[in-house]
This record gives structure tokens, C-alpha cells and sequence, in this order.
């Protein structure tokens, strides 16, 4: 069939040849198509359902809405597991679903259940999706300011909330409307709020409560419409308009007559613009500002959607109210660029080296051209496979790309096909040297057929081994499985290109006369290599122990070695968590966070630091008061003070500034990787015990009971109890014999004392478009004054008050800060990490100790979680997976020779080419990574592909000839030049990315280490260990006749 | 490379050598900043060593307040009064500010090996101090020192300062405790004046009308009676203004009440005195009532049960000046209107009191936090009496120290910090 594919391509080049063009077409249409990204998104597939309860404490959240949406969620079809954390005003699910499964088909599920237990939710509380983004959505963030001098329309300067009301009603409503934006999230700011704020003692004087002031809010504001009536053929429409419109109406709001005399609001109240109750807040160089982002649906390209974004705020501009500042703060096309730059440069330069290396080691410009060609045309193929099968392209799934092994098959072809060329018109004795159209299409396909088996088993062999890393599920799966898919999809297309483009062009082009000299280097090169090779044809007993010399001793290198898991891509900015006690107060938290940017902008370095506080409007990253996302952008390495400052110094030094200020404490990241961090959540030590239960005080007791037994276990270090108590809450407990006695019941209490403190809501204010709400609530000045809050007094049914304190205790006591839930149940979780001992033993180790030693109340259990449990399963399923893989390339190696033996020589190709990688990283200090594992997979390939190439042709040679020693010689000699080309331009094509030090090149460097210090090693070995073993092994068989 | 990373090893391991020799024999350096030691021993506390000698030195305060113990044993042996060797055990806690507590021990509990050496003071809160042992024993003396801090911080002052926490030197004050109670203005029944005429007859003049303000002895009216025929006078009993009058000319005067005349420079403010507040609510108190727009001074007279309604009132006197003398800024108190009162519940001088501001929870205890150069440690307080703005100290603090009033919340997060996590 291969033949027939060959034959086809070269009779019919110049059809052949035509369907470049829609290669061409396709490629470039593709191209515009193909998602782009800096990182691989590894969110997993979740829905959050975030309930918004104002003034619920955590308890309540979790009792009233929590439990009942998690009820509600149980069981849906491909649910993985639920989680759940209950805070102060907000209750969030979180649904994870398993991998895979449709986001639509799981929100239309989630929908549906949550409409049905509406009813047995608090009544206006709705529980609402979050948007449908991943850890990738927050593309652009932007804050607003207003200018020194820029005063509002009545003359006032611009506060919080004026400047959370012109991102509420003017930017937001704009930029909701960019393709690919699914949200616009704010913080930061205040909410407009009309406040009634009524004094107890007009209120006693007057005999209203706050209960009819609200009442009387209600009734008197709303607009009706009349229906209406004709008249003298007119239509004329009847409305009743009795909406407040400002601060005069509701004062002159009516609640309630003494003797006819009127009592209005402005009688017992006083009526202003207010601040909301909020729970979140964002500065942005040591001020408070407004922080808008967002948010771009799932699977759009975030560097489109965030231009889009860019370019709708520039027009936004027009629109704003003089003397308003929209800065853009965070623009993810801005890193997108940098990534996809730095894979540019890396291919561009790796394709001219690998050209330049054709060029002078084919010593043919033509043939260099051709084989040059796969590469761009490799690519575009690429491209529309990516499209296909929905690959986004990023520094993870183009990183692992090059371009020297994807012309690995075409080299191999061109090179026989020029040498035979030149062999054939040296034979023809043509005086032009010119051979006839027939006969040299004959040359070619032969030439072609030559080789081809060789290399096509050699490339799927390359294919083959990258299948481990499919194998590979969650974070790490999500983050090499587009690796995987684009490097093999780059090497099939490369396969399918040399098959037939590669023949046809060469049949096509290669016309002229063939030069027949080989370039000097090449020539120098077998000149060294020859009396090289019988030498150590002589002397194989001390190659050989040498080679397993080196292996051996690569082999203990590997163990000195660091480990990382997973490659940390940077960003090129900052974001880091500062986080207070809990309990910290937002007003508190936000001046700790303002005296912090202050210090972080000393820093010459930094262009802008920005922050979010607590939870935004929606909330996706619900976090309490105490912890501030912190954002800081760097300047442009030119401008630092001094530019050859590597970005970790960068940090350290930060780090050390920012640890001077009181009350923080700091956990360093970057933007994305905290987002994906937020989403996913899980356990982020080797070990996490969680303890279920129902009683937060014993799950408490218990967990600390655990931490203790855990901390006497060998190896065990950073243990640590989630904290979940340490709110303080001031409890006002009533007091049920005195409130019968003077005719209230807990309700009415609890209705005083939530209106007076909390606020009730009275109703909206229309402003055109812009709604707002009226709240009633006490003055700030008593809502402030726990001491005196004993004083304020609750208005008994039949007229008269009691104070607070009569009917009530109030005390303060520490309260649960948030409750965790997990699959339905209230959990703590005890968390360690494994030092100096292997983590497998530690486990046993620990699941036997408390096994013994904690008894665990009926009705709680434990659950072992942690990267452990990861790390368990991917070496499980890779110590299945790898032996397969490697039956698989024997497999195919024993189909291409026939041969157990010869399989087994081109096998031990591998542990060669190992030894170089390994060096290679010892010597640049690297630690051993899953980007090194990588490496490692494609220099198997390359070793067992040369190792491939040079046998087939020993022995073709010596079935030829029968003589085996001079066989493997001068074959070895004829296979010089492509095994050194192979490896040239293998290793030249990573050379780029090994030095390369610009964003995202950090997941390169380890694999193009291990590439081209492999490639060394497995081309010496390719070269000297190969002959000899193969003589070693077929001289026994000669001697036996 | 690997030569460089077995160098450093190598280095640490000296260097940790060197520190667990620091508590040799002689080596008495009060400067040094050792580590306290890690050592638990089989009663929870350090184990301290040296040579043939060993101490286990515990602070116990289960049941008891804070006390030293110590176990001591020469050569495996536990020692005690009966053994050859007689031990002379000190220990000195400088605490910051350079306040030295110092122990000395003696033997509690049976001769044999089941007691142990007492020291022989409390253990004062909190346990943050830098800690020296002496052990005299078989003519050698070993020393022993290490810092044991706890609720201590250290912050620059530049950067104090720009977080804005302030300090104030602890002293004497005044404590003011008011309790806070509604009610209503009544004009109290000796300045209210209904007169009738003393004998039935017909009106021929009347002077004054509703709004007028009279005098005592001012002629209201004049009455013909109907049985003399003579005419008489009507005065007014009091000073005052006329509230009412159904008086004309030519009207029979019979039993009616002629004229209603309320003598409104003198109100009572009746103020509602719930149970929970009964007992603190005395006469003779001060009572700062206020209204919409006035204020005054008063104190409270009589306190008077009702029959109905569970609470008692407090009366307390309001002027309102006459129109001559009128503070310009004191609207008229009125009859019917509703009140706020402050009253002083008590007002004592005490010798040491602290911003409330400066308090702050800290574990099971109310601190504050003292400041000493650059360091600040909390100083747990037991605490009197407290208003508004300033709360009594009756232990856990000297006059005189400086303790952080505004954004001690920093202080408190700042030692608090190393808990804060950010758990998702």
C-alpha cells in the first residue's frame, strides 16, 4: 500500500504538489479560528450556585439556604462531588461535575432543581448560577477614578458610591453587550442607597415604629396604570404617577396622624444618600477606587475578547461624565502576546537553524528547500487538527513542538533520494549528468522506498510514546494533553507530508544535476569517523562497559535530582493574598491594604498595584474581609532600575519589604494561577484528613485530636487545622419569659433589632433606568454604639417601648467564621505535608495510627485527600500505562525487522539517550519535571528512530553483500550523514527554546534541555554502541553454520 | 555544584552544634538570643541538660496560678532535700521594660521522688519573658537561657507611625457611667393652677386671656357675687401662664374652673426606669435630659413606684427660664413632650484607666497593648469599671506605661497573623 502511495505521489506530482494550496487555505482559515491562550485552562467542569443573603450570619446561611440547595443537587447525573462554604450574607455551592460532561446539560440540570426547592428557600432569596467562565474568564480589569477638581452635577466631588453608580449605570450596561464577555463583575465602592434613618426618641415621641415608617414607604411609592379612554377618537392613556423621586418626596412621606396633624418622615427621620452594608471593597494604589472585570464565557479566545473589551471602553470614554478616569488595569492580550511571542521567536529561529543545517549538510539548496517546506506546511496541518479537536494553542500545547523532529522523516528521504540521485547520474555517464525523466522518477521512488519503512515505523514510534501522557487525568492531564495531542498531530502530518509532498517535490524539482560532493563538514566528519568506529569496533568491550558505565551513573544523578510536579508558567506579574486575622472589619481591612500598596508602589519596578477585598457584587471568589487579592504589575524590564533582575530576586525582595507592615501575612502567586487556584480548590497539601460530622465543635475537638496524634508521626510537617472559628458575633439572645410579659414575641424582637442594625429594605428609587434601593435603618452613629446598644428601645404592641437590654441578652462570643461542607456534610480538614520520608509509608503509617488512637463519635467519619491521592493514581496508571507503551514500540519495532534481536539492540538505544538528558539537566541545575518527562518521551523516539534508520540499512547491506563486519562498516558510513542531520537538527531546533528566557519559557527550557543533551548522547551511541552490538549479536550467528 | 550543597550542609550542621552547645557550663552570656529549648520532658516541661546534670523546668497552672516546677536529677538520680548533693536553683524572667521577677525553690511533696521544687511566686501573665536559669549543684553552677515570647511584636517606628498607631501613658481618670431612659415631661402639680370663683355669681371683667403670662396676685377676674351682690377678685394662686379660660363677661361663674394657669419654668421629667436598671438609678443622681434642640442639667429627686407597667419613674426638675434670662439656645420644655435622659449612674476618680480603644480580645483575655521602644506585648487586664470612653484597670497594668490607644486592632492582627490563612 506504501508503494502504491509512493507511486501515486510521484506520477502524479504536480496534482500532488496542487494540494498545498488547500493545505494552505485550510491552515490559514484555521489559524483565524484557533483559540489562543497563554496556559491551558485546567479549571474542571463546575457550576457555582452563590445565594446572596444580607445580614445572615454563617450559621443561618448554611442552616436556611446551603443545606437545602446541596439537598437539592444530590445525586444529578455526572455529578462528581459538591462543596459548599456558608459565610456572613452568602451561601456558595459548588457543583462539580465529572470530565466531560456538557456545562449547558449541567446548569439546565442544576436550574431545574434549584426551581423546584424555591419554595423552601427564605423568601426573596434566589439562589443564582455563576457565570459561565473558568479560571481563564478574568480577561480585563479596569478601575475608575475621578480626577483632583471633578465635582458632580450638584457641585459635590466624586465619592465611592458616585463612582460605583457611573460603572453600575453607564459602563457596565455598555460593555455586557462584547461577544464573548459573559459578565462584568464589580467591587469596590458603595451601592447608592436612599437612607431613612429615623431617631428613637421621635419615633417614641411620635408613636412610630420602624416596622410603619417602612410600611409607609411602601405604600407610597408606586406608579399604576389606569387602562384607558377614548375620547373624540383619542386614545388617551391613564396613569397614576405616585413613584419618590428625590430626597423631598420621601421626607414629605406620611405615616401616620396625631389629631389630625400629619406625621411625616422628615418629622422622625433624617433622610440622605447612604452607604450599603457591603461586603467587599478594591484600592488601587493605596486608594479606594472601583474595580471593574471581565469575565469571558468558556471556550472564546481571550485575546480577542479582551480587545473587543479594550476597544468597547475606548468608546465608553466618550460617554463618561467629565473629570472620570477609566483605567485599564489588567489586559490579558497583553500577556496572551507575550507568550505567543516568545513560541514565535522560538519557532521561527528554530526553523532557520534547522534550514541552515540542511543547507550545509546536504550541501543541495533545492533539497534543503524542500525538506524546509514541511515545516510551515506541518504547522498549518497542525493548526487545523488543533481546530478540530479543540485545541487551544498556548505555551503548553506549542511548546513542545519542534520542528527538527518533525522533519526527521523528510530528511532521511531527501538525503537518499540526493544521494541516489547523484550515484545514478554519476552510473548514467550522461555528459549533462542529466538522467531521463523516467528513469529519475524511478530513482526516486526507489530511494524513497528505501527508507520509507524505516522512518514511517520510526515516526510512529514517536507517536507512540507519547501516549503516558494521555494517561494523565485532572490538573496534570488538563495541562499535558494538549501537549501530547499537537506534538502528534504535528508528527503525523510530517509523516503523511513525507509520504507524499516529499517524493513528489522531489521528483518534481530535483531536476538538474545533482551535486555529488558532500559538504566539507560531512567529509570531515567521516574521515573522523571511521577509524573511529573500527576502533572501537576493537575495543567494544570497554565501549560498552563505558556506555553501561554511564547509564549507571546517570541513573543515581536522576535521584539527586529536585522533583516538581507541575511546571509553574510565570505570568510576568504579581498577585499575591494578604490576609488578616479573621474578624477583621472591611474598613479595617481596607486601610491595612491601603499603608500596603503605599509600600508596594515604592517599588520602582511596579507600574500599578491593585486589590479586591472581600467578595464582589457576584461572587466568584467569595472571600471574607480579611483576605485581599493583591495584583501588581510590573514595568517593563527596561525600566527597572536594574533591568538584569530576574523576577524571583523581584519577589524576594517584595516579599521582605511587605513583611515589615503589621498584620499581614502573605501567600505569593500569580493572577491566572490564583484563579485556577480559587476554582480548584482542593487540597493543595501532600496530606488532608477531612473529618464529617454534624457537630462543629466536635468536628473541631476531633480534628485537633488528629493534628496531634499526626504531629508525632515521623515525617509530618506544617500541620494545620482549618480555622473555622474566630469570628466574633455579637449575639443578642431573647429572652422568652420577659418578652411575654410585655406582649412581644422573638420575631417582633428580631424584626426591631434587624431593622435598626441591619436596615430593611423599603422599596426602590427610580432615577430614569437607575433603580436604587431605600432602606431604613438607625443612624450610623448608634448602629455603631455597641455599649449603648442596650439602650435602644423596641416598641411594645400597645404603644410604650422596653429597652433592648430588658428583653434581651447580649453578649459577645466567637462564632464559626464560615462553615465547609462537602457531598452534603459539614467537614473540617487537617492538613500536613510529608518531609524526608517517602509519602506511600507516611500514609500507611498515618492511617494506622489513627486508626488506633481516635475514636470518632457515631455519626462522624473520616476521608483521606491531598496530593497524595494524585500522585497514587497517576504513578498507578503510569506503571501500566509505560509497560504497555513499551510492548507496543517493541512490537513495532520486532514488525519492522522481523527480529527479536534487532528490536532488542534499537531498544537499548533508550536508556542511552536518557544518560544525555539527565546530564543536561544536572548541569543546569534543573529538577526533574513533568516538561523534562516530556523530553525524555520525545528522545526515546529519537534515539529508537536513528537507531532504526542505521540498522535497516546494515543489514539490507548485509544480505546484500554477506559480509557482515565490512556491512555494518560502511553502512554506519552511508548513515552518517542522516543520523548526524536527524540529530542536528533535532537538537538545534530546541536550541532557542533551551536559552530562551521570556514569559511561558520556563516549561520549555527543561524539555529542550533534555532534548539536546539526549540527542548528543544518543547519536554517539547511535554511531558506536549500535554497530557493535549488532556485530556482537549476528557474529554468533555466522560462526553456528 | 553538589560540592557547594554538601559544603552548606556541612555548615549547618556545625552551626546547630555550636547552639546545642550553648548551654555548657560557663558559658554565661546574657546577650546571646537562643531559641527556647525543644526538649519536652516527661512532665511537659523544657528539659534542660548539661553534662550529668539534668532539669526539667514546667510552668503549672492547672487549678493553681502560674507556678514554677522543677525536677532535678544529678548523675540519673533524682534529687532531693535528703540527696548528698544540695541544689541551689534560680530563675530570673526579664520581662520588657526590664522588670526582673526572680525564683528561688524549695521541695514540695514527699522525700522520696514523687514531689518537686516550687518556686515561690505566681508566674504573672503573660508568660513573655527572656528566661536565665542557674543550677548550683556538686560545686559546678550551670546556666541556662533562652527567650520565651509570646503576645510580643516588634515594629519599626517609621512604619508605626504611617499606620497611625498612637500611644498615651496610662493614669489616673474618671469614670462617668450613664444609663440612658426615656420619658415624659409633666409640670408638676404645685405649678398647676385651676381656679374656680369662691362664691357662684356673674363675671363683670376679666383681665387676662389664654397665653397670658401672670404674676402671683394679679387680679384674673372680677365676680359679682350672687348672693352679696358684692363684687370681688379673682388672683392668680400662682406665677404663670393662662392654659385655659372659660371666663367671659356676663357668664355665670358656678363651680367651672374659671382659668387654668401652669407655671412652666419648673417641669418634671418623668423618666421610665426598667427592673434591669432599678437597682443603679438613685435620687440625688445626675440626669442629662435632652430633646429636640435643648439640654439640661438636673438631678433626680424621687424615684416613685407605679401601679401599672413594670417600670418605676425617676423624676428629675427642668427650669425653663423666664423670658428675661432665657439661654438662647434652650427651646421651652413643655408638658407631654417625650425625653432622652442620661443619667450619671456613678462618677468615680480611680487611679489607673485606658482608652477604650486601646482593648482588644486576646485568647480568653481583654489586653491592651503595652509599647516599649520598638516592641509591643500585650498586657492582659482585669478590668472595672468602664464608660464610654475609658474603662477602669484594677490589675495587669502600671500607671505610667504606654500602651497603644488607636489601631491597636494592627497590634493584635500583627501577632495574631502567623493563624491567618487563606483556606478556600
Amino acid at each position: 500500500m506504501i508503494e502504491s502511495i509512493l507511486r501515486f505521489s510521484i506520477e502524479r506530482r504536480w496534482l500532488v504538489l496542487s494540494f498545498i494550496l488547500v493545505l494552505l487555505g485550510g491552515g490559514v482559515w484555521s489559524y483565524q479560528h484557533l483559540p489562543i491562550d497563554a496556559v491551558p485552562d485546567i479549571t474542571n467542569v463546575q457550576v457555582q450556585v452563590n445565594t446572596e443573603a444580607p445580614g445572615y450570619s454563617p450559621l443561618e446561611s448554611e442552616q436556611r439556604i446551603t443545606y437545602p440547595v446541596e439537598t437539592a443537587l444530590a445525586g444529578l447525573p455526572n455529578l462528581a462531588y459538591t462543596r459548599s462554604i456558608s459565610r456572613y450574607g452568602l451561601s456558595q455551592v459548588t457543583a462539580v461535575f465529572e470530565e466531560g460532561t456538557d456545562i449547558y446539560f449541567a446548569r439546565n440540570l442544576i436550574n431545574e432543581r434549584l426551581g423546584a426547592i424555591k419554595s423552601t428557600l427564605p423568601i426573596s432569596l434566589e439562589p443564582e448560577m455563576g457565570p459561565i467562565a473558568t479560571g481563564l474568564g478574568e480577561i480585563f480589569m479596569y478601575t475608575l477614578e475621578a480626577l483632583p477638581g471633578a465635582t458632580q452635577a450638584d457641585g459635590t466631588a466624586y465619592d465611592a458610591t458616585a463612582l460605583r453608580e457611573i460603572q453600575d449605570w453607564i459602563i457596565k450596561p455598555q460593555l455586557a453587550l462584547v461577544p464573548g464577555v459573559i459578565e462584568i463583575n464589580t467591587i469596590g465602592g458603595y451601592n447608592k442607597q436612599y437612607h431613612v434613618t429615623p431617631s428613637p426618641q421621635l419615633m417614641l415621641t411620635y408613636g412610630v415604629t420602624l416596622g410603619d415608617i417602612s410600611e409607609a414607604l411602601h405604600n407610597n411609592n408606586s406608579n399604576r396604570g389606569a387602562g384607558y379612554i377614548e375620547r373624540n377618537g383619542q386614545q388617551l392613556l391613564v396613569r397614576s404617577p405616585g413613584q419618590l423621586q428625590n430626597l423631598a418626596d420621601i421626607e414629605n412621606v406620611v405615616i401616620s396622624t396625631i389629631d389630625d396633624a400629619p406625621v411625616t418622615i422628615a418629622d422622625v427621620a433624617e433622610v440622605a444618600i447612604g452607604k450599603e452594608l457591603r461586603t467587599g471593597a478594591a484600592t488601587r494604589d493605596g486608594r479606594e477606587t472601583v474595580l471593574g472585570t471581565a469575565m469571558m464565557l468558556v471556550g472564546e479566545n481571550s485575546r480577542e475578547v479582551s480587545r473587543a473589551v479594550a476597544a468597547k471602553l475606548e468608546s465608553v470614554r466618550a460617554s463618561l461624565p467629565a473629570g472620570i478616569k477609566v483605567d485599564t488595569v489588567y489586559d490579558r492580550t497583553t500577556l496572551v502576546d507575550k507568550a505567543i511571542g516568545t513560541v514565535q521567536k522560538n519557532l521561527i529561529e528554530g526553523a532557520l537553524l534547522v534550514v541552515i543545517v540542511l543547507f550545509l549538510l546536504l550541501g543541495n539548496f533545492r533539497a534543503a528547500l524542500i525538506t524546509a517546506a514541511v515545516i510551515p506546511l506541518a504547522m498549518l496541518a497542525t493548526v487545523s487538527g488543533m481546530v478540530q479537536t479543540g485545541v487551544s494553542a498556548n505555551l503548553m500545547s506549542l511548546g513542545a513542538l519542534d520542528f527538527g523532529l518533525i522533519v526527521d522523516g523528510a530528511v532521511i528521504i531527501v538525503e537518499n533520494a540526493i544521494r541516489r540521485l547523484a550515484e545514478a547520474q554519476g552510473r548514467s555517464g550522461n555528459s549533462s549528468g542529466k538522467l531521463a525523466l523516467k528513469e529519475r522518477l524511478e530513482v526516486v521512488f526507489e530511494a524513497t522506498n528505501e527508507v520509507i519503512r524505516p522512518s514511517l515505523f520510526g515516526v510512529i514510534i514517536i507517536t507512540v510514546v507519547y501516549i503516558p501522557l494521555f494517561s494523565l487525568t485532572g490538573v496534570e492531564g488538563k495541562m499535558f494533553h494538549p501537549m501530547a495531542a499537537t506534538v502528534v498531530m504535528a508528527l503525523l502530518s510530517a509523516l503523511v507530508l513525507s509520504l507524499t509532498l516529499v517524493p513528489a517535490a522531489v521528483a518534481a524539482f530535483m531536476s538538474g544535476k545533482v551535486r555529488e560532493q558532500e559538504s566539507p563538514l560531512i567529509v570531515a566528519c567521516k574521515s573522523l569517523y571511521k577509524p573511529a568506529l573500527i576502533l572501537a569496533m576493537k575495543l567494544r568491550w570497554l565501549v560498552l562497559s563505558a556506555a553501561l558505565a554511564l547509564v549507571l551513573l546517570s541513573g543515581w544523578l536522576a535521584t539527586t535530582l529536585g522533583s516538581e510536579f507541575i511546571p509553574n508558567l510565570n505570568e510576568g506579574d504579581i498577585a499575591l493574598h494578604a490576609m488578616r486575622i479573621p474578624g477583621t472589619g472591611l474598613e479595617q481591612a481596607v486601610a491595612m491594604q491601603t499603608l500596603l500598596e503605599k509600600r508596594i508602589k515604592e517599588f520602582p519596578q511596579v507600574e500599578k498595584v491593585f486589590a479586591k477585598i472581600g467578595t464582589p457584587e457576584v461572587a466568584t471568589d467569595p472571600m471574607p474581609p480579611n483576605v485581599a487579592d493583591n495584583f501588581v504589575m510590573l514595568k517593563p524590564r527596561s525600566q527597572w532600575p536594574d533591568p538584569g533582575q530576574t523576577h524571583a530576586e523581584f519577589v524576594t525582595e517584595l516579599e521582605t519589604a511587605v513583611k515589615l507592615l503589621p498584620g499581614n501575612n502573605y501567600e505569593f502567586t500569580q493572577p491566572i494561577q490564583m484563579r485556577f487556584n480559587e476554582l480548584i480548590s482542593g487540597v493543595r497539601t501532600d496530606l488532608g484528613i477531612k473529618v464529617f460530622g454534624d457537630d462543629l465543635e466536635q468536628l473541631l475537638e476531633s480534628a485537633e485530636a488528629i493534628l496531634e496524634v499526626l504531629e508525632t508521626i515521623d515525617g509530618a510537617a506544617d500541620g494545620k487545622v482549618e480555622q473555622v472559628t474566630g469570628l466574633p458575633m455579637l449575639s443578642i439572645i431573647p429572652e422568652r419569659m420577659t418578652l411575654a410579659r410585655y406582649g412581644l414575641s422573638v420575631s417582633a424582637l428580631q424584626d426591631t433589632v434587624a431593622a435598626a442594625i441591619g436596615g430593611e429594605p423599603a422599596g426602590l428609587i427610580f432615577e430614569g433606568d437607575r433603580r436604587f434601593e431605600l432602606v431604613v435603618r438607625l443612624p450610623e452613629t448608634l448602629r455603631r454604639d455597641v455599649a449603648s446598644l442596650g439602650d435602644l428601645p423596641v416598641p411594645l404592641p400597645n404603644g410604650g417601648y422596653v429597652p433592648l437590654s430588658e428583653v434581651a441578652i447580649i453578649e459577645l462570643t466567637p462564632a464559626p467564621n464560615q462553615i465547609s461542607r462537602e457531598n452534603g456534610k459539614r467537614r473540617v480538614v487537617v492538613t500536613a505535608n510529608v518531609r524526608g520520608r517517602d509519602l506511600g509509608s507516611f500514609i500507611a503509617d498515618v492511617k494506622a495510627r489513627i486508626n488506633q488512637d481516635i475514636e470518632l463519635p457515631p455519626g462522624y467519619w473520616l476521608d483521606y485527600g491531598g496530593t497524595f491521592k494524585q500522585l497514587e493514581s497517576a504513578s498507578q496508571r503510569l506503571s501500566i500505562v509505560v509497560p504497555i507503551t513499551l510492548a507496543i514500540i517493541l512490537g513495532l519495532l520486532i514488525m519492522a525487522f522481523n527480529s527479536i534481536k534487532d528490536a532488542g539492540i534499537i531498544f537499548t538505544g533508550v536508556p542511552l539517550a536518557l544518560t544525555g538528558g539527565v546530564i543536561a539537566l544536572w548541569l543546569r541545575d534543573m529538577p526533574l519535571s513533568i516538561s523534562a518527562g516530556v523530553g525524555f518521551i520525545a528522545l526515546s523516539g529519537v534515539a529508537v528512530l536513528n537507531g532504526l534508520v542505521m540498522l535497516a540499512f546494515i543489514r539490507d547491506l548485509w544480505q546484500e553483500r554477506g559480509d557482515l563486519y565490512m556491512s555494518i562498516i560502511d553502512g554506519a558510513m552511508i548513515r552518517l550523514r542522516p543520523v548526524l542531520m536527524t540529530a542536528l537538527v533535532a537538537s538545534l531546533g530546541f536550541v532557542p527554546m533551551a536559552l530562551n528566557t521570556g514569559t511561558g519559557a520556563e516549561v520549555q527550557r527543561p524539555l529542550a534541555t533534555v532534548v539536546i543533551g539526549g540527542i548528543v548522547s544518543s547519536t554517539l551511541l547511535t554511531l558506536f554502541v549500535l554497530p557493535i552490538l549488532y556485530r556482537m549479536a549476528h557474529g554468533r550467528e555466522l560462526k553456528q553454520p | 555544584m553538589n560540592i557547594l550543597k554538601m559544603l552548606g550542609f556541612t555548615l549547618a550542621l556545625l552551626s546547630a552544634w555550636n547552639c546545642s552547645a550553648s548551654g555548657n557550663a560557663g558559658n554565661n552570656n546574657q546577650e546571646q538570643q537562643a531559641a527556647p529549648p525543644s526538649i519536652k520532658g516527661p512532665s511537659g516541661g523544657v528539659m534542660l541538660e548539661d553534662g550529668e546534670t539534668s532539669l526539667e523546668l514546667a510552668i503549672f497552672e492547672r487549678g493553681v496560678p502560674p507556678e514554677y516546677r522543677a525536677w532535678i536529677n544529678y548523675q540519673g538520680q533524682p534529687i532531693t532535700p535528703s540527696s548528698q548533693q544540695k541544689p541551689v536553683l534560680e530563675v530570673r524572667l526579664t520581662r520588657l521594660g526590664g522588670v526582673v521577677n526572680s525564683f528561688a525553690f524549695t521541695y514540695k511533696g514527699d522525700a522520696d521522688n514523687t514531689g518537686y521544687w516550687l518556686g515561690d511566686a505566681v508566674v504573672g501573665e503573660p508568660h513573655s519573658f527572656y528566661v536565665e536559669v542557674s543550677l548550683k549543684i556538686a560545686g559546678n553552677t550551670h546556666h541556662w537561657a533562652w527567650e520565651s515570647y509570646e503576645g510580643r511584636v516588634a515594629i519599626k517606628a517609621d512604619i508605626a507611625e504611617q499606620a497611625g498607631i498612637s500611644t498615651a501613658l496610662a493614669g489616673p481618670g474618671r469614670i462617668q457611667r450613664t444609663l440612658t431612659a426615656y420619658g415624659n415631661l409633666v409640670s408638676g402639680s404645685e405649678n398647676l393652677s385651676h381656679i374656680r370663683a369662691r362664691f357662684a355669681g356673674q363675671i363683670t371683667r376679666v383681665n387676662v386671656n389664654v397665653g397670658d403670662r401672670v404674676k402671683r396676685g394679679q387680679v384674673l377676674a372680677q365676680v359679682e357675687s350672687s348672693e352679696s351682690l358684692k363684687r370681688y377678685s379673682i388672683f392668680a394662686p400662682i406665677d404663670g401662664v393662662v392654659t385655659q379660660r372659660h371666663a367671659n363677661t356676663g357668664e355665670l361663674a358656678l363651680e367651672q374652673p374659671l382659668f387654668s394657669i401652669t407655671n412652666l419654668t419648673k417641669v418634671w421629667a418623668e423618666l421610665k426606669i426598667f427592673p434591669q436598671q432599678r437597682a443603679a438609678v438613685k435620687a440625688v443622681q445626675v440626669v442629662s435630659v435632652k430633646a429636640a434642640g435643648s439640654e439640661q442639667t438636673s438631678t433626680i429627686e424621687q424615684i416613685i413606684p407605679m401601679d401599672s407597667g413594670p417600670y418605676v419613674l425617676a423624676r428629675a426638675p427642668l427650669t425653663n427660664l423666664d423670658s428675661n434670662n432665657t439661654s438662647p439656645n434652650n427651646s421651652p420644655w413643655y408638658p407631654g413632650q417625650l425625653v432622652e435622659a442620661q443619667i450619671v449612674i456613678e462618677e468615680v476618680d480611680v487611679p489607673l484607666v485606658v482608652d477604650n480603644r486601646a482593648l482588644q480580645s486576646f485568647r480568653d483575655w481583654t489586653v491592651v497593648f503595652i509599647q516599649i521602644g520598638e516592641n509591643y506585648e500585650i498586657r492582659p487586664l482585669e478590668l472595672g469599671r468602664s464608660d464610654k470612653t475609658h474603662v477602669e484597670v484594677l490589675s495587669g497594668l502600671n500607671a505610667g506605661d504606654s500602651y497603644v490607644v488607636e489601631n491597636s486592632y494592627l497590634i493584635k492582627a500583627d501577632i495574631e497573623k502567623s493563624g491567618a490563612s487563606h483556606d478556600h
